[in-house]
């Protein structure tokens, strides 16, 4: 139940709506005592002969005015109670979004999505059951059970009342053990449904295993064996399951012999009468209800309570790179000097990079050339400002970048990564992601420029084809492309190309390339490449080799040199050949 | 979470229900039983309140007590109670027992349906979509069965019953109640049909809420890079809040059209019978009994509808669901077919002749592909990615149909023979080793009983995996879980070379099976296969040259076709394709241009 006081923040928010919703819980409970006692009320007068007509039509009208109200008030209170409930989980989820928009990288590489998504699908869920069946189950089963308990003793007969409720905890008792019992055997169907999944899902990714080894028939016996296991876990569920019903019905009916046995004698002793006794009955099955509904309210509780503390833990994580206090509000402009002693990413010993020290000078290119894993990314993303914990420093316009409000650094920067991530909306949209305002020509300017322009003009919709699943599907080297168009939307200070020309053919790649050596005279360009071809013309180029630099130097100076960049260079001119076919 | 949405129109509901409906035949004695057993708890049910009546009626009004028939009705009640919990309990069981096993067929046929589609299936459709298919959709249909239409049967036998007893009891009143049955006909069909339409559309939103959650957390990197955070939050939250707005129609709907308006009914049910009785009574006696039969009667009949009403959406989801199972069950795309006209295969000679073949129908991966390699023959493939190497094999091993040309093996065509026979005598082994959940022993000797340990055993030695496997704490009875990532991948392969020599193929294929080895197992993994291709024709995709060295044949494909031929030595004093790969996977570039 603490999880109710764990939600007093939002109870108190709307206090009114659950005041309202709460109270009107308690009338509709009240209202439901009316009917078995009008039901006594004329049995009584047609067994004695003196049922008059206007007695009957007041008491008719009196049930008619109860049946409607309840009517309109329960309709009312669920718009209260559960219209609130949605409001939790329409508050918390978009609390969680802002979050996640605020997390870094390490975050995400932390938490899978897979378990992001559970807790803001599964996890609001149950805590949404939480403030409005919870809600509900608590107040309306202590309410009923009282009143109905109440108008039996008071207005019928409090002797009868005790006896006929004494088989009642006993109901509370087994119901409770059956649950405690379904409990463990939904572990063991749990565990054989996903035995089954997991057989499905290795013999769907094994199926040329399967096929080569004409293994069919005898997976599908393993299948059948492991389904017959499901069916088995599933009957021992049901062997419980099927005690609930008869059960309740069981000790019902033992309550229904208590009520008329005892009933007839009080009937005969002149204590109550054949109206009362009728009444009587009625109220017993209104008292199903409040007794199976605890056993149901801790379940929903047990469920929103673990739900809601996962959800303020993960809340609780803090972004781990936040603006400095009095950050520069500028949006930084000119050389760009790296001077970095030493990273690591965290939990790993091994330094990502060290000893690196360069300069940019605005308005230059400088290439980054090295194999997967020697830092050409991980450089990269010092600059993007991913991570703040490093020996050295990097400054962007003289000054650290780490003083700039992150906002402003990253308004400077075109970033087009190696894993071009589009969205699923259109392609222009995509292209103008970063300037959703920006006009036709404009996106039009950018995708010519990013030399994407005439294949986009072919898909169905031209630049309002969705991309994606729902749309067009895109080559890497379309979608490569696009993110380049991305980026040149925001005519950025300094472009950063992440590898992501690797799927473009050569002469593609080089008419980019001579795109931005055009459009782009005062701004500075980083590009990382695999392929050698895509840097040879910056100004400048680093090689990387094991996290620092092992060469820096001009296309032409690099190859006087005849070291690692040479040795690339040539492997490249014959790798390129090879892919040709042979024939240069 | 699944992407396309399944529109279906009423008479595909319909359809669909009927088909699964066909599922309950081969179960029909169970179910006979089971309704055999619903029939006498309904009788229980519906004699319970007319022992009471009587009691009230006969006795309690009047004021007399004779012992025996009260005593008589009493024990008559009390049996009746007690074995109707006892017959209660056993019919509930055998239903849910019935609803078990008809889904345990159907996912058997689901599965048996996926293991006889072919390769191309599994190339559009992800296999997360599959499984789902095969467990999950089944899982709702399950739920359909159990909570649903078990609850609709036992209510439709239980308001035939009450209504018997009311007719007995009253004829002219059993007629007036008659009156909620259009009435609550009325409100089912209002609540089905908006509804289906607010919960579809809430279930919509929901998804469109989990999509795009889902894209932002993927892309976060490119949200925060291009600094559109505030965007895209609203964006979030117009979507947050359009699916509280459907959320809410959806409280409005529940609550004018479920619970309450059937309790709302149940009021004027009582309402009628209270009056006709107060009418009745103005002019003739009635019998209090009665009044109480039909009070009880009433609430009997009410309490299935409610909890079934609650489940409608649960029906929605199921016949949903059973659409996907079906379309797959139906499913045309299946494995090519063998004829199995061909005896034995004994030489191994394979021939392929003029092969042309697409994936797709449009552009072609294969152009007339022909060449021969002799029993006992090793010819390699090799090529650049996506040049047609890895095709050759697909067909080679039947996991495509081919159209143009013919593929023969000791002068027979491959779709002439029989399945077996064909995955008997070809063994195939695969650049990533696939291991299955169980023990090395028993990926080794997969599912074939007959394999006795000790050739479990010599596989692995001839293989020299035998050496890593008996270092293990278990040895062979290790076991394998998470497709072997405990296991190095060169150690893994040595485990799928074992179970290929364990079936003793008379042909070998090799898929880049040296790709992806570290070091350690290295040299074990080349002698293995050195041995392995004694006395058997062996085709091989390689990927590094030094491999293929002393095969007898080595095409060079590009493109889908054979550009180069030869062995290694003529290849390389050609000085073509061929030579140019060699100098690169030597790092030797001197000698370009």
């Amino acid at each position: 139940m603490r999880v109710f006081l764990e939600l007093g923040w939002f109870f108190k928010e709307r206090k009114k709506q659950y005041a309202i919703g709460i109270s009107i819980l308690l009338i509709v409970a009240f209202l439901g005592v009316i009917p078995p006692r009008i039901i006594g009320l004329v049995v009584d007068e047609i067994s004695r002969g003196t049922l008059s007509a206007a007695f009957l039509w007041k008491w008719l009208g009196v049930f008619a005015a109860a049946a409607i109200s309840t009517y309109i008030l329960r309709y009312i209170w669920r718009q209260f109670i559960f219209g609130s409930a949605i409001i939790l989980a329409r508050d918390l989820r978009e609390k969680l979004f802002r979050h996640f928009t605020r997390m870094s990288p390490s975050f995400y590489q932390k938490n899978r999505v897979g378990d992001l998504m559970a807790h803001a699908t599964n996890d609001l869920q149950a805590v949404q059951q939480t403030a409005g069946a919870g809600v509900l189950t608590l107040v309306d089963s202590i309410a009923t059970g009282g009143f109905v308990i109440a108008a039996m003793a008071l207005t019928i007969s409090w002797k009868l009342t005790l006896i006929v409720l004494l088989p009642m905890p006993v109901m509370a008792y087994m119901t409770n053990y059956y649950g405690k019992l379904m409990h463990e055997r939904f572990h063991g169907a749990q565990a054989a449904f996903s035995g089954l999944n997991d057989k499905t899902q290795e013999s769907i990714s094994g199926m040329k295993v399967i096929k080569t080894f004409g293994q069919e028939k005898e997976d599908i016996e393993d299948f059948k064996r492991l389904s017959s296991d499901v069916v088995n876990e599933n009957i021992k569920v049901a062997r419980v399951d099927s005690l609930f019903d008869p059960t309740i019905s069981a000790i019902i009916g033992v309550c229904y012999l208590l009520t008329i046995g005892f009933g007839s004698y009080f009937v005969m002793g002149g204590e109550m009468t054949i109206g009362d006794l009728v009444a009587f009955t009625a109220y017993l099955g209104l008292l199903v209800w409040p007794m199976l509904a605890f056993g149901w309210l801790f379940n929903i509780v047990e469920r929103g309570r673990a739900s809601y503390d996962r959800i303020r833990a993960l809340l609780a994580q803090p972004a781990e790179i936040d603006d400095q206090e009095d950050a520069i509000d500028r949006q930084p402009s000119g050389d760009i000097q790296f001077a970095l002693e030493k990273f690591q990413f965290t939990g790993d010993e091994r330094a990502a990079l060290h000893d690196i020290h360069f300069t940019i000078k605005q308005g230059e290119t400088l290439g980054i050339a090295g194999k997967t894993g020697s830092g050409k990314s991980a450089i990269l993303r010092l600059l993007l400002r991913e991570f703040d914990d490093y020996e050295g420093t990097v400054m962007f316009d003289g000054v650290s970048i780490n003083s700039y409000k992150k906002q402003r650094l990253r308004e400077a920067i075109g970033y087009v990564p190696q894993d071009h991530f589009l969205f699923s909306t259109t392609v222009g949209g995509n292209i103008a992601f970063a300037r959703p305002n920006a006009s036709i020509e404009e996106i039009h300017e950018a995708a010519k420029l990013a030399h994407i322009h005439d294949d986009i003009l072919n898909f169905p919709l031209g630049y309002d084809t969705v991309v994606g699943e729902r749309g067009v599907s895109l080559s890497g080297g379309q979608k490569q492309r696009i993110s380049i168009a991305r980026a040149l939307m925001m005519q950025p200070e300094l472009l950063i190309l992440d590898d992501s020309l690797s799927a473009v053919d050569a002469k593609t790649e080089e008419a980019i390339l001579e795109s931005l050596k055009k459009t782009r005279t005062g701004e500075t360009t980083i590009i990382t490449s695999h392929r050698l071809s895509a840097i040879q013309h910056a100004h400048q180029i680093v090689v990387m080799h094991e996290g620092t630099v092992a060469e820096i130097g001009t296309h032409e100076s690099l190859m006087n040199r005849k070291g690692r960049y040479f040795e690339m260079y040539e492997l490249q001119q014959l790798e390129a050949l090879v892919e040709m076919g042979g024939e240069a | 979470m699944e992407k396309q949405r399944i529109e279906l129109t009423g008479k595909d509901q319909w359809l669909v229900f009927k088909r699964l409906l066909s599922y309950l035949l081969p179960h029909k004695k169970m179910i006979a039983l089971a309704m055999g057993l619903l029939v006498l708890t309904v009788i229980g049910d519906v004699l319970g309140p007319i022992i009471i009546k009587t009691l009230l009626d006969d006795y309690l009004t009047p004021g007399t007590f004779p012992t025996s028939p009260i005593v008589g009705l009493a024990s008559a009640y009390v049996f009746i109670q007690v074995s109707n919990v006892i017959i209660s309990y056993f019919q509930l069981l055998k239903f849910q027992e019935a609803a078990l096993k008809i889904i345990q067929q159907l996912r058997i046929d689901v599965f048996t349906k996926v293991q006889n589609l072919g390769m191309r299936y599994f190339d559009r459709t992800p296999a997360g979509s599959i499984v789902s298919r095969v467990t999950n959709d089944t899982e709702a249909i399950k739920e359909m069965f159990v909570s649903v239409l078990i609850g609709f049967l036992q209510s439709a036998f239980l308001v035939v019953g009450v209504y018997i007893a009311m007719f007995i009891l009253n004829v002219r009143l059993a007629l007036i109640t008659m009156l909620m049955l259009p009435i609550l006909g009325w409100i089912i069909y209002l609540y089905r049909k908006y509804s289906s339409i607010f919960y579809q559309d809430l279930r919509e939103r929901l998804s469109q809420l989990n999509a795009k959650l889902s894209e932002s957390v993927q892309g976060m990197g490119m949200v925060q890079a291009f600094g559109q955070e505030a965007r895209l939050r609203d964006e979030f939250n117009d979507i947050n809040d359009q699916h509280w707005q459907a959320g809410k129609r959806n409280i409005k709907i529940d609550g004018l059209l479920l619970r309450p308006a059937i309790d709302l009914v149940y009021a004027l049910a009582l309402i009628i019978v209270l009056s006709y009785f107060g009418i009745t009574s103005f002019s003739n006696t009635v019998e209090v009994g009665v009044i109480y039969a039909f009070v009880t009667y009433i609430d009997r009949f009410f309490e299935p509808i409610k909890q079934v009403m609650q489940r409608l959406s649960i029906f929605q989801q199921a016949i949903v669901a059973a659409s996907r199972v079906f379309a797959l069950l139906d499913e045309k795309d299946l494995v090519p077919a063998q004829i199995g006209t061909a005896g034995n295969i004994s030489n191994g000679e394979i021939e392929f002749r003029n092969v042309t073949f697409s994936y797709d129908g449009q552009t072609d991966v294969l152009k007339n592909i022909s060449f021969t390699a002799k029993p006992g023959e090793t010819v390699a493939l090799v090529g650049h990615t996506g040049s047609g190497k890895s095709s050759i094999i697909n067909l080679l091993m039947r996991f495509y149909e081919f159209k143009e040309g013919d593929i023969r093996i000791d002068g027979e065509s491959v779709k002439d023979y029989a399945d077996a026979e064909l995955r008997n005598k070809i063994g195939l082994v695969l650049q990533d080793p696939f291991l299955f959940y169980g023990t090395i022993e028993s990926n080794i000797r997969l599912h074939n009983a007959e394999m006795t340990d000790e050739e479990v055993r010599a596989a692995a030695e001839f293989v020299q995996a035998d050496k890593f496997i008996t270092k293990l704490p278990d040895g062979y009875l290790q076991k394998v879980t998470e497709r072997g990532s405990t296991f190095s991948s060169g150690q893994r392969q040595l485990v799928a070379f074992a179970r290929t020599m364990a079936a003793d193929p008379k042909i070998l294929v090799l898929d880049e099976a040296t790709a992806n080895i570290d070091t350690e197992t290295e040299v074990a993994i080349q002698q293995s296969l050195e041995r392995m291709r004694i006395g058997r024709t062996t085709i091989a995709i390689a990927h590094r040259l030094s491999t293929i060295q002393d095969a007898n044949l080595i095409l060079v494909l590009h493109h889908g076709e054979i550009v180069e031929r030869g062995t290694h030595q003529e290849l390389l004093a050609h000085r073509g394709l061929y030579h140019k790969m060699y100098l690169l996977q030597n790092g030797i570039v001197e000698t370009v241009k």
